[in-house]
């Protein structure tokens, strides 16, 4: 025998071994039960068609309207219920929980596209009840935050969210609805200081009183009446798309008192009136009519060192993440005002300090006594040492990468670090990365005399800028600012928002990468330069110049280069826009995969976050199901590894005379398949030459990505291959490396009754190269003659009445086009070789 | 080079803004309306070389923009998007009225083709 068939007997026998001890001996025959099996898989990949088709046409490559997310919608959630259903009874009951997690994910899609406010919403929530479909009732922030700690066990202040609902209330109550109705479209400058004072002057519906009462009293039970709130917004689209930083207020150190905290609702809720927010949430493209607001009310962490970090360096995007600390409270920081000590950690395996830059830390923020805080001088002993030692920033960041990777992206995250020595997460959202497209015009840029200038410090935006230097004395100056000038400022400051949509560039003497006005540069794709120190000096007020600031750092030119600027401005993109990343909010709902991993204990009804997790649980489980099935009560001959040359990890179970196995036998080589269509796949994959046996090398950043999205693809996994054959039937899941197929076929004598089905989907590598492949199947199958359906990258081929010697002979060229794709895409680095690659495998040469 | 401009109407926000982001990035100057009134009224002051304009829409919809558009640029075509194709549409795109017709979603590729050949036509 060989080894592996060894192993092969082995995991058949545990397998077997287990379920026949685990499982009751019920009394259904394996035919009833793969019928159910079927008729739940056919629901299943309509649905699945439908999924991958919404998301393709929120791609960014289609013009779509409401109209059709809410028809397709419709026709998704019949065949998902379709599928429950079939589920429930194929499984007889034994997961349940799916239908009432597709209730409140349908509840989530609804208000999206129906924009509807949740009936029965609560005021008040404590972080305990933040679970992640009531997200859009705390705002993104202390939803996140709540994550941070329910998922990842994290500290983060306590404290609880008074939600959207509450802010309806509080807006309608004081009539503020009305204001903004009669407002319409008009310019917001005219209305807002109005509504600003109408909401400070606001008061509260005696339910939200009672709501936010009873969560203060209950801190005070908890923790003492000495703690102290930060009360922060946690607007719905503050999700960290759009970072809002720094434009809605804050008010900390308000006492555990109920007056207070009720003043500091109304002022966080005013904010969202401000001339700031209202100019962001024009540059968004959305009506403040409609924005709407929930609030932190989190405990202060009396800390002795904080800041900001980012997952990775915005400013130079390789692999390390930058924190910022200084002494005290981290406002000064993320305000910008504090010189902050810079840290930059190179990731990887082993975590390693690059750099520790010591900041001049002038000033530290501390809570005052009467609530609030102030800035005092830092002692000059504390000014020279950095904030945080090596062993802590070190604990940090390992923190840090556990956030990214529970949310699959870099992180901006504010942390605090406590008398204890604990670090404690105040607040954690997505990072925004520069974009880096000017560079691949480099070639096309003219050609440039020298600069008169070069300046130190760091590019927070890429870009170019030509215009009159306006160099800003005081804070009161910003009205003054004319169209197109270059902002020279002392420090950065989120309230350089009010003229982002004029100036051209910013640059400042002083100022950290990790800002409120660093993020903002960032969405506003404004070219920015901080903490150059020289700005002000080199720069005088009136000159003409032009700003290049590129991954070599910031040059100043004499005069106004205007043709520089064409090559290097930033081109727009589609998820720019509000009203398209609105709508694909839903997506969130539909199609993102967040349960990867069989094994995990969140691999469960409960743990499903979107449709999407429901079709991947429901696939998985009714497989295992019918491998009980027919492990159970059957004799042992139904179930047998398939012993193959190559390692394609097959088991096969039969439904009806589809193996010939001698007596006893416990595995079956391809002469006891007696199955015609497995047959003729199996001669496919053994064909010689289609089977790649060495494997092909995966660049690092793909295998991680894929790792991320798919982590439970492991050759392990192969182990769960299954063919479930008769004489003229199979039906073949198949994973192979990175990706799934399932191929379902009926070939019989009635060519009439014949029909070949193939499903293709997911991929190691990145987008491109997993259509390629794709493409490349694609193209293949059509010359086959089958009808081909592609969306994104699920691909659907099938072909019905071919006779007998045709099927048999396409699901050859089948068997060996999935053990020649296994591993395909790493090598498809452009479409030509695609077309290439098919065009060599029709003509039947299988090199790669 | 010269700049065409192109209107286009529906009364969802977000097909304007995605269809005049792409299309200002081929060079197109590109307005926006939510409604068939604004539309009728800006038509009334200027003349766009192309019409892109939803078909069911409260108020005046699709096809009395391309009856005003008739009237009061008779050369200029007029492409119809629509998630709902029905008898009125497909007539008007046979009796040539229409320049094309495109079912929603509809690949933005495709309508700046559309656009594209619109524009030489015309030429």
């Amino acid at each position: 025998m060989t080894d592996l068939g060894r192993r092969a007997r082995t995991v058949r026998d545990s397998i077997g071994t287990f379920l026949r001890g685990v499982l009751p001996k019920r009394g259904r025959p394996v035919e009833q039960v793969f019928a159910e099996f079927r008729a739940v898989m056919a629901a299943h990949d309509q649905a699945l068609e439908i999924v991958a088709d919404i998301g393709e046409k929120l791609g960014g490559e289609y013009l779509f309207d409401v109209v059709y997310l809410r028809s397709s919608y419709d026709l998704l959630v019949a065949r998902i219920a379709a599928m429950i259903e079939g589920f429930d009874s194929l499984v007889e009951g034994k997961y349940p929980g799916l239908g009432q997690v597709s209730d409140l994910i349908d509840r989530e899609v609804r208000r999206l596209l129906y924009d509807l406010t949740p009936p029965g919403s609560a005021l008040v929530l404590s972080l305990d009840e933040m679970t992640w479909e009531r997200a859009a009732e705390v705002g993104g922030k202390i939803s996140q935050l709540a994550e941070v700690r329910n998922h990842l066990g994290l500290l983060v202040p306590e404290g609880f969210g008074v939600t959207t609902g509450a802010f309806d209330e509080f807006i309608r109550h004081n009539g503020v609805d009305q204001l903004l109705e009669t407002a319409g479209e008009s310019d917001p400058a005219a209305w807002g200081p109005a509504i600003r004072e109408r909401v400070l002057q606001g008061t509260f519906p005696a339910a939200l009183t009672a709501a936010i009462a009873d969560a203060v009293a209950k801190l005070v039970d908890r923790y003492g009446a000495d703690g102290r709130l930060a009360v922060r917004s946690s607007a719905v689209e503050e999700d960290g798309d759009y970072s809002f930083a720094g434009q809605f207020e804050t008010v900390l150190n308000v006492p555990l008192e109920l007056e207070l905290v009720l003043n500091a609702y109304r002022s966080v809720v005013a904010s969202l009136y401000t001339e700031g927010a209202l100019t962001y949430l024009r540059h968004l493209g959305m009506n403040p009519a409609v924005s709407r607001m929930a609030v932190g009310c989190l405990l202060m962490v009396p800390a002795r060192a904080s800041g900001v970090l980012y997952t990775r360096d915005p400013a130079a995007p390789g692999n390390q993440l930058i924190i910022s600390a200084a002494w005290g409270l981290g406002a000064a920081v993320v305000e910008g005002s504090a010189e902050a000590d810079l840290v930059t950690v190179a990731r990887g395996s082993a975590l390693s300090i690059v750099e520790t830059r010591i900041g001049r830390k002038s000033v530290t923020m501390v809570p005052d006594e009467g609530g609030g805080t102030r800035s005092v001088e830092t002692p000059a002993l504390k000014r020279g040492v950095s904030s945080l030692s090596r062993e802590q920033a070190l604990e940090l960041a390992r923190q840090a990468l556990r956030i990214e990777s529970h949310f699959r992206r870099p992180m901006d995250i504010e942390w605090a670090l406590d008398h204890a020595g604990r670090f404690v997460i105040l607040q954690a959202r997505p990072l925004r990365l520069p974009q880096t497209g000017p560079d691949a015009e480099a070639r096309d840029q003219p050609v440039l005399a020298a600069p008169v200038a070069r300046l130190a410090g760091t590019v927070v935006q890429r870009g170019a800028a030509a215009g009159r230097v306006f160099v800003l004395r005081s804070a009161n100056d910003l009205e003054k600012i004319p169209h197109g000038a270059l902002l020279v400022a002392r420090h950065d400051s989120s309230d350089f928002i009010r003229v982002m949509p004029i100036v051209s560039a910013i640059i400042t003497d002083a100022g950290s990468p990790t800002s409120h006005m660093a993020a903002l540069c960032r969405e506003f794709r404004l070219p920015t330069v901080v903490n150059t120190g020289t700005a002000t000096a080199v720069l005088t007020d009136g000159q003409d110049v032009t700003l290049v600031a590129d991954e070599q750092g910031a040059a100043i030119y004499e005069g106004l280069l205007r043709e520089v600027l064409r090559t290097a401005k930033a081109a727009a993109e589609m998820k720019d826009l509000y009203e398209f990343r609105r709508k694909r909010s839903v997506l969130t709902y539909l199609t993102t995969l967040t349960l990867l991993d069989p094994d995990d204990d969140d691999f469960s009804p409960a743990g499903c976050r979107s449709l999407h997790d429901i079709l991947r649980f429901v696939h998985e489980k009714a497989l295992l199901e019918l491998l009980e099935g027919a492990s159970r009560g059957v004799r042992s001959r139904t179930m047998v590894r398939l012993d193959l040359p190559v390692p394609a990890g097959i088991l096969a179970v039969d439904i009806g005379g589809g193996l010939k196995l001698d007596k006893g036998a416990k595995f079956a080589g391809p002469t006891q398949v007696a199955s015609r269509p497995l047959r003729a796949v199996l001669a496919g994959l053994l064909h010689p030459g289609a089977w790649h046996t060495e494997s092909i090398a995966l660049g690092m950043g793909e295998l991680f990505g894929s790792m991320m999205r798919m982590p439970d693809i492991t050759d392990a996994a192969a182990s769960s291959n299954i063919a479930i054959v008769s004489k003229d039937y199979l039906n073949l899941s198949i994973k192979f490396g990175y990706h799934y197929s399932v191929l379902d076929c009926f070939a019989g004598e009635t060519p009439q009754q014949n029909h070949i089905y193939f499903r293709f989907s997911g991929g190691a590598t990145d987008m491109a190269k997993r259509s390629r492949r794709v493409e490349l199947i694609a193209s293949v199958l059509r010359d086959f003659g089958f009808a081909v359906r592609i969306k994104g990258d699920l691909l659907v081929a099938r072909l019905d009445g071919a006779g007998l010697e045709r099927s048999s002979a396409l699901l050859d060229q089948l068997g060996r086009l999935i053990a020649y794709t296994r591993q395909l895409d790493a090598v498809l680095t452009s479409d030509e070789k695609a077309a290439a690659y098919a065009v060599k495998f029709l003509e039947g040469d299988y090199v790669l | 080079m010269e700049q065409h401009r192109v209107m286009i109407i529906d009364d969802e926000r977000i097909v304007g803004d995605m269809a005049k982001m792409s299309l200002e990035q081929d060079g197109y100057l590109v307005e926006t309306f939510l409604n068939g009134e604004a539309a009728l009224t800006r038509l009334g002051q200027e003349r766009f070389d192309v019409v892109v304009t939803d078909l069911k829409m409260k108020g005046i919809d699709g096809m009395q923009v391309l009856k005003a558009v008739k009237t009061l640029h008779p050369g200029t075509p007029v492409i119809m998007i629509t998630a709902f194709a029905n008898l009125d549409t497909a007539i008007a795109a046979l009796r040539g009225e229409v320049h094309d017709f495109f079912p929603k979603p509809v690949k933005i590729k495709e309508l700046k083709a559309s656009i594209g050949r619109a524009l030489e036509k015309r030429a």
